[in-house]
């Protein structure tokens, strides 16, 4: 790759990049990521699609927010289970939201530590705003 | 307690920026893409299916943690090295490292490094900084991925530290406590393409070297069944462009940095073969980069079709075909 070709403006996001520099020789330069200068607003987009899909699920009742954060996280069961040192078979019970309410807070903590956010945080999905209740109306 | 003064580059990868990073600091003048090319960093792997993984995927390079011992065996370094079960002793000890002005390499998980952006933050283990000092209840930290020095909190240090799961980091870190004065640096370049060849080439793993790349061709039009939705499918597809560009590769999944190594061998060996083989490597580096270029675009188009998909499994296909034929070339001139 020539160096010419490789250089991208993108401040928010920056990389190496090892590019043929005008007298051949092969060398780093720093630059800009070509995805998140042509294509972050696709990631953010189809992010709050997911977190809109998976928070209507949550509201349904039909998975705990514990669900809700291992998918966000792209994390599976067993690396949730490894990573929260909870055995896999109560994990897979906890992603149930009829299970939620049994999980003692020690437990949520440790959920918490995981997905990076504090235990009230991981709740307040499950406070139903005007937008949701307008998404949520499934037509019954 | 302070800095310890330490001179911070951006490296094209964690754990060779770090590793090159912590001997240029040490005294020893030595390329990223030598210690890659020492360490036998090339390399490819596909995983269909993994307990680990939400989703199939690849690798580039060789197994985490390889890169600093192949390199300390071939060059006769030592790193000093130590795990910890307590996060408490992990902590204090990388506290009194500190105080005595040793900068140390820790393996962290990637999403507690809140100093970057949210869409580059996924939960991986291997990631490797090197801290260089603390201010209150900061550390001061010399990542690769990020242009300058900067603080992390002690509170996430320690998670990333200690994060379970897949290859967890156990506190895992190490040093640099012995430099040759003289080293043999042809017999290590050497040693280092004859292993990256055997990996690409002839190692009896049915999803690893150019097998692997062959077996990703093929397995990639059964990806919609892992997805949840087009969206989805999207998004994986246009993590192949992040994997191959941006999660620290040096561009073109780590293809153009093998070329840089093959470029600066053939001068330390005074071979020019190598210099023509570099520049080989180099346009085939420019297919990866059109792969990547390939996948980020149909991504976006939610062009996911089996014929697009087919489309991507011939262009990696060609990848494996010149790779295979590159390979046996290099194996032949050492």
């Amino acid at each position: 790759m020539k160096e010419k070709d490789g250089t991208i403006d993108c401040p928010q996001q920056q990389v190496i990049l090892f590019v043929e520099k005008e007298d051949g020789k092969y060398e780093p330069i720093q630059t800009g990521s070509y995805i998140t200068k042509n294509f972050l607003d696709d990631y953010e987009l189809k992010r709050r699609h997911l977190e809109e899909s998976l928070k209507k699920q949550v509201l349904s009742g039909e998975v705990s927010p514990i669900y809700y954060y291992m998918i966000l996280e792209d994390l599976t069961l067993s690396e949730l289970s490894a990573r929260a040192g909870i055995r896999k078979g109560k994990v897979k019970k906890h992603l149930e939201a009829a299970h939620f309410s049994d999980i003692p807070q020690e437990t949520l903590q440790l959920y918490a530590d995981v997905f990076n956010i504090t235990v009230p945080d991981m709740l307040k999905i499950l406070v139903v705003t005007s937008a949701d209740s307008t998404n949520l109306n499934t037509g019954s | 307690m302070s800095t310890i003064p330490y001179k911070h580059k951006m490296a094209a990868h964690c754990e060779s920026g770090a590793v090159t990073s912590l001997l240029n600091n040490a005294g020893l003048d030595i390329s990223e893409p030598l210690v890659f090319g020492i360490s036998s960093g090339i390399f490819f792997g596909y995983f269909h299916k993994m307990k680990s993984f939400a989703f199939p995927t690849f690798i580039v390079r060789n197994k985490p943690g390889s890169i600093r011992t192949n390199l300390a065996k071939r060059l006769g370094i030592k790193f000093h090295t130590e795990k910890f079960r307590n996060p408490d002793e992990g902590m204090k000890r990388l506290d009194e490292l500190l105080e005595k002005n040793i900068p140390v390499a820790v393996q962290v998980d990637f999403f507690y490094m809140d100093y970057l952006p949210e869409w580059e933050r996924v939960h991986i283990n291997v990631h490797f900084i090197v801290v260089v000092g603390k201010t209150g209840p900061k550390y001061i930290v010399s990542d690769s991925y990020f242009p300058n020095l900067v603080e992390l909190e002690s509170s996430s240090l320690r998670k990333a530290r200690f994060a379970g799961g897949s290859m967890s980091p156990q506190g895992f870190l190490f040093y640099p406590e012995y430099i040759p004065k003289e080293i043999d640096y042809k017999k290590a370049i050497l040693k280092g393409t004859k292993k990256a060849c055997f990996f690409m080439l002839k190692i009896p793993i049915p999803f690893v070297g150019i097998k692997g790349i062959r077996m990703f061709a093929k397995k990639i039009v059964e990806w919609p069944s892992f997805a949840r939705d087009t969206e989805h499918l999207s998004h994986e597809i246009m993590k192949i462009n992040i994997l191959l560009e941006d999660q620290g590769t040096g561009g073109a999944g780590f293809r153009f940095m093998y070329a840089t190594f093959l470029q600066q061998a053939s001068v330390i060996l005074g071979k020019p073969e190598w210099s023509e083989l570099s520049k080989e490597m180099m346009e085939i580096g420019d297919g990866w980069r059109e792969i990547s270029l390939f996948a980020a675009r149909i991504g976006k188009n939610r062009e996911l079709g089996p014929e697009r998909l087919k489309e991507l499994g011939t262009m990696l296909n060609g990848r494996a075909d010149v790779e295979e034929r590159f390979f046996r070339r290099l194996r032949n001139s050492i």
